[in-house]
């Protein structure tokens, strides 16, 4: 029996180890378990941080592509700037110069100051002498403009922009100076001012000759003459006083471009100069049946300062424009009126003639501009008249436009203020 | 006794024209085609009447102008100036030294230059 017990309890324990050992061994396994599954999250973190680094990697070398592009196209910009030739100075939003290039230095002769004046605000700039003529045409605020004409000194005259510069957004960064040295061009515009001067000049004793030498026969002052000599003289006459007349506008435009057409300025009855003028043509608009009127205006005009000769000379082309524009039957209307809100003396000459064609009327008021139409109905023109007229306004402060529509009629218009 | 006239002009079309214009009136007329002579006929003829060119060789209007200034006996005959150009600047400066009238070559015939004349010396 105690054998039997004995073993019985041997199985007892034996049973008792082997379910130990399976536990154990299901702990084990369960342990192991985790440890693998800790192992590949392990494995698949290293591979996202590998993913990671490689795309940081990426994005450095992305950025250092950006990085150097921006610094060849700054490069690039800057050597444009640099090497452009023309002056250029840009200033940025507080007027403070940001670049200036070589060809500013070498307009101005500014010797090695070139980086001590970038920071510098305009208003510092007046301690560099050759530099005051630029400051004063661009003034402490710096306007913007368009192509002006700057004389430096008689060898060195700039043609001088002011340009706003913004961003794509509109975002203001500043103004671009850009100076043109026009003097080569100035000076051969001179000298064609000077020739076209001087040969008219020249011209116009021959042909005063002609006239007096014309005039006397025709008054039969050398003998009689007869029909038929008179008719050609009478022409040949005609055809002089144009030469004259081309002459005379001629030596006119080159006196503007040379400055020299200076005004002559005392307050005057504008009324009684247009109407003096008005009253020249008036037989010759009668005899080619239009209808010409001057209208003036019912209260008395406040007097402006004209230059009598110049302004009647600006009339008399606009006034000569519209009654040869016009085909017998039509009408020519002169009238004068007071803008007191504007305070500005308005002036119409109002035609009913051919017009001036559409694609032509942005050059109408350019050197030898005839219309088409015009040389076709008019043989005797200059292409001058109107150039003369807009220059004598404008140099008086006024300003003259127009309004045209072909085979209908112009109207012509000038204000000045009062 | 007809009245004595002075043309000093360079171009011979332009003084012969005036000078039959001027006899046709009834008026002696002398000639000098530059400032030099005119000069010398003024002294030698002494004219009731001047018509002057400004631009001529070896003396021009101007010059003429200033030296008879300085002569108590000629200066005050009246001179009517006959020029190509009619600058406001060299009008002045003609009125200024005396001159009575100023016409423009090309813009005035021969008849209107006798009637400047008729108005200073009838």
């Amino acid at each position: 029996m105690d054998k039997f017990l004995k073993r019985e309890k041997e199985f007892q324990e034996l049973d008792r180890i082997s379910k130990m050992l399976i536990r154990r061994d299901l702990v084990l396994t369960e342990l192991r378990e985790k440890r693998e599954k800790e192992l590949e999250e392990l494995r698949e973190k290293t591979i996202t941080l590998e993913k990671s680094r490689i795309a940081l990697m990426n994005i450095l070398e992305d950025v250092e592509k950006a990085r150097n592009l921006a610094e060849t196209e700054k490069n690039k910009t800057s050597a444009i700037f640099e090497n452009f030739p023309e002056g250029l100075i840009f200033f940025d939003k507080e007027n403070k110069i940001s670049s200036i290039n070589s060809k500013v230095q070498e307009l101005f002769h500014l010797k090695e100051k070139k980086i001590r004046l970038i920071g510098q605000n305009i208003k510092d700039l007046k301690n560099y002498f050759s530099l005051i003529p630029l400051i004063e045409i661009l003034g402490e605020e710096i306007k913007v403009f368009y192509q002006k004409i700057l004389l430096i000194k008689t060898n060195l005259i700039l043609e001088v922009s002011v340009i706003p510069v913004f961003t794509k957004e509109r975002e203001n960064k500043g103004k671009l100076i850009i100076l043109r040295n026009v003097t080569r061009e100035k000076n051969i515009e001179r000298l064609k001012t000077e020739f076209v001067s001087i040969a008219a000049h020249q011209l116009r004793t021959p042909l005063s000759a002609i006239k007096w030498t014309l005039r006397m026969i025709l008054d039969e002052d050398m003998g009689k003459i007869n029909g038929e000599q008179r008719g050609i003289l009478e022409k040949t006459y005609q055809t002089n006083e144009r030469m004259i007349k081309l002459i005379n506008d001629l030596l006119n435009v080159a006196r503007i471009e040379e400055g020299k057409f200076l005004c002559k300025l005392q307050k005057q009855d504008i009324v009684k100069v247009l109407e003096e003028v008005f009253i020249l043509f008036e037989q010759t608009a009668q005899k080619k049946g239009l209808k010409f009127e001057f209208q003036k205006p019912e209260e008395k005009l406040p007097e402006i300062k004209l230059d009598v000769e110049k302004i009647s000379l600006a009339f008399h082309n606009l006034i000569d424009n519209a009654v040869n524009y016009t085909d017998s039957g039509g009408e020519v209307k002169i009238a004068i009126e007071n803008l007191t809100e504007q305070k500005q003396i308005l002036i119409s000459i109002a035609d009913t003639g051919i017009g001036i064609p559409i694609e032509k009327q942005d050059r109408v008021f350019n050197k030898f501009f005839r219309g088409e139409n015009a040389m076709r109905e008019e043989t005797e023109g200059t292409g001058l008249g109107l150039f003369i007229a807009k220059n004598i306004i404008e140099a008086l402060h006024g300003k003259i436009w127009f309004e045209s529509k072909e085979n209908n009629g112009t109207t012509f218009y000038c204000a000045f203020p009062c | 006794m007809p009245k004595k006239i002075l043309i000093v002009e360079d171009e011979e079309l332009l003084y012969d024209m005036l000078k039959r214009k001027l006899e046709i009136e009834g008026y002696e007329v002398s000639i000098a085609e530059n400032g030099v002579e005119g000069l010398e006929k003024i002294k030698k003829i002494n004219p009731d009447l001047i018509l002057l060119d400004i631009v001529m060789p070896e003396k021009g209007g101007f010059e003429v102008m200033e030296e008879l200034q300085q002569e108590e006996d000629y200066k005050n005959i009246p001179i009517i100036i006959i020029s190509n150009s009619g600058q406001p600047v060299e009008i002045d400066r003609a009125k200024e030294l005396g001159a009575k009238d100023w016409l423009i070559k090309t813009e005035f015939d021969p008849q209107e230059v006798i009637e400047k004349v008729k108005k200073q010396i009838g």
